[in-house]
């Protein structure tokens, strides 16, 4: 992890979501550059979390938890101008193999909760600025198979994130990150669950020009580049950070 | 300036005109070593000021130009980790007012000029990569390149080339640690822009200077135009180890302008 120094001092930041994986990286990151964080997630308080971090337990998908959220900073530190939504859930199924219930899982969380959240941050900033990004995937622009519901709610968080960029400027910034391949927890487990789990990773590297997958330090630091002032004329983007994987065809015959 | 470049050596094209000075400039606040190359030492702006970066005599279009001014790095600096290919021209004409000179001058510039740019700077990039790390090749496309402003065909058209051609060269380059992006301007204030408002075949529509700047101000959902500036910071980004992982990708910055659908006036 790599700190722009202080560049975020006195900035009051939410990231959901901020327990493990990309959003932990995102919360150890804004705490670098001097933000004021707080996460929240459906567990208890990691125990390792950064000691300054306030968390919430807290569903974002369920809208008096998103109001519970925000209080919290408000008392906490302060209004909140920086909003990460990063909570997000996956899901291996095809529609057909879909219930109501993952259905309500997905949705409530990828979808809703990423809507309750802004719904309560807005208010203020529309008022005094800040700038909301939004953890969308490279899966919301191109689908990945049996996944079905999740690259749907992905599309959705790409098309919020336009509609929250042009309802609330100017003083509100509200971008999108579209992470590729991410080697968290869970991309590990997928790995070991594979038939031939050497092989399976090695063909997952083959198809990165980068040659390897992303590191959630790797979206931490586009994340803090679209909070900071660096980023005051971006807006309305979903900006894809894969290691070049979708800038290449899906065809490559040579890895079959 | 926290120094995101140190010990990192730049090619800047069209680095004497109004983006490619604000991106030399940043540069060198960030510890750079700053080659701008471009047709005249003044480019389109008169006499830099401040810290200005060596001046490289480069027509991008010649590729005898084009290997000497990689000759001069490699001799001042023996490597090149960041390439920014920001020497562009517009042609404000429909298809049909555009002579065949004019379009094969727009894609020498802004088409062919990256080609021979990126292809005779890959030995000293290796160079740059051979300890580990990643080099950067920084193409200006431009939001055009998706959605099309009246008037300006060929330039769209180029534009949508340099897209692909990002693309393609991160795919092809990627493996030995050269990230290749493409930055989208949209509406950027310079002197290129004010070029545009003046131009009569711009879409003027017999409206003032100052009144079609308001209304094409007006249609950002940010309600400005960027400045050299807000280009120069994403650059950096792109440029520095911090965006080690991102290549093949096109990077809108528009102020939002894009984000929306075309504007009804009912």
């Amino acid at each position: 992890m790599t700190s722009q120094g202080n560049g975020l001092k006195s900035k009051i930041a939410v990231v959901t979501g901020g327990g493990r994986g990309i959003g932990r990286a995102v919360v150890d990151r804004l705490l670098a550059d001097g933000a004021s964080v707080l996460t929240c997630g459906r567990g208890n308080r990691p125990a390792d979390l950064a000691a300054e971090v306030f968390w919430v337990q807290a569903d974002v998908g369920i809208a008096a938890d998103a109001r519970t959220i925000v209080a919290s900073a408000r008392e906490a530190f302060g209004e909140p101008t920086i909003l990460v939504n990063n909570a997000g859930v996956q899901l291996t199924k095809t529609v057909v193999e879909t219930t109501d219930t993952d259905w309500d899982l997905v949705v409530g969380t990828n979808c809703k909760g990423m809507f309750n959240m802004c719904r309560e941050v807005l208010p203020f900033m529309t008022e005094h600025g800040g700038s909301i990004v939004n953890i969308g995937s490279i899966s919301g622009n191109v689908s990945d198979p049996k996944m079905a519901i999740y690259n749907a709610s992905k599309a959705f968080v790409h098309g919020l994130t336009r509609s929250v960029a042009i309802d609330h400027g100017p003083k509100v910034r509200c971008n999108a990150i579209c992470p590729g391949w991410i080697m968290t927890e869970m991309a590990a487990d997928g790995f070991d669950l594979a038939r031939d789990p050497a092989r399976a990773r090695a063909d997952a590297f083959a198809r990165h020009p980068a040659g390897r997958l992303g590191a959630p330090d790797d979206i931490a630091n586009a994340v803090a580049w679209l909070v900071s002032d660096q980023a005051a004329f971006a807006n309305g983007q979903c900006f894809v950070i894969d290691g070049g994987l979708t800038a290449a065809s899906p065809l490559q015959p040579e890895l079959f | 300036m926290s120094g995101k470049l140190g010990g990192k050596v730049a090619l800047v094209t069209g680095g004497r005109g109004g983006i490619g000075r604000a991106i030399c400039e940043r540069f060198i606040a960030e510890g750079a070593t700053v080659f701008a190359a471009d047709l005249s030492d003044t480019g389109s702006m008169g006499a830099a000021s401040g810290a200005a970066a060596a001046f490289v005599q480069l027509d991008v279009t010649s590729e005898d130009q084009v290997k000497a001014a990689m000759g001069t790095v490699e001799a001042a600096a023996g490597k090149l980790d960041v390439l920014v290919n920001a020497a562009g021209i517009e042609i404000e004409k429909t298809i049909e007012h555009t002579t065949l000179e004019e379009w094969n001058r727009c894609f020498a510039v802004n088409v062919t000029g990256m080609f021979l740019t990126s292809k005779h700077a890959l030995p000293l990039m290796r160079k740059a990569v051979s300890g580990g790390g990643t080099a950067s090749i920084i193409n200006f496309g431009s939001y055009d390149g998706f959605i099309a402003d009246p008037g300006l065909a060929a330039y769209c058209a180029s534009k949508g080339a340099v897209h692909a051609l990002t693309r393609a060269m991160a795919c092809d380059h990627g493996p030995e640690g050269i990230r290749v992006n493409a930055i989208c301007p949209g509406y950027i204030d310079t002197p290129m822009l004010q070029c545009f408002f003046a131009g009569a075949g711009s879409g003027g529509g017999g409206r003032t200077i100052e009144a079609l700047r308001d209304a094409v101000r007006n249609v950002h959902p940010i309600r400005n135009y960027g400045t050299p500036t807000d280009v120069a910071n994403l650059v950096n980004w792109l440029a520095s180890d911090e965006a080690r992982y991102a290549s093949g990708q096109l990077w809108v910055l528009d102020g939002g302008l894009s984000a929306q659908v075309q504007q009804m006036r009912l």
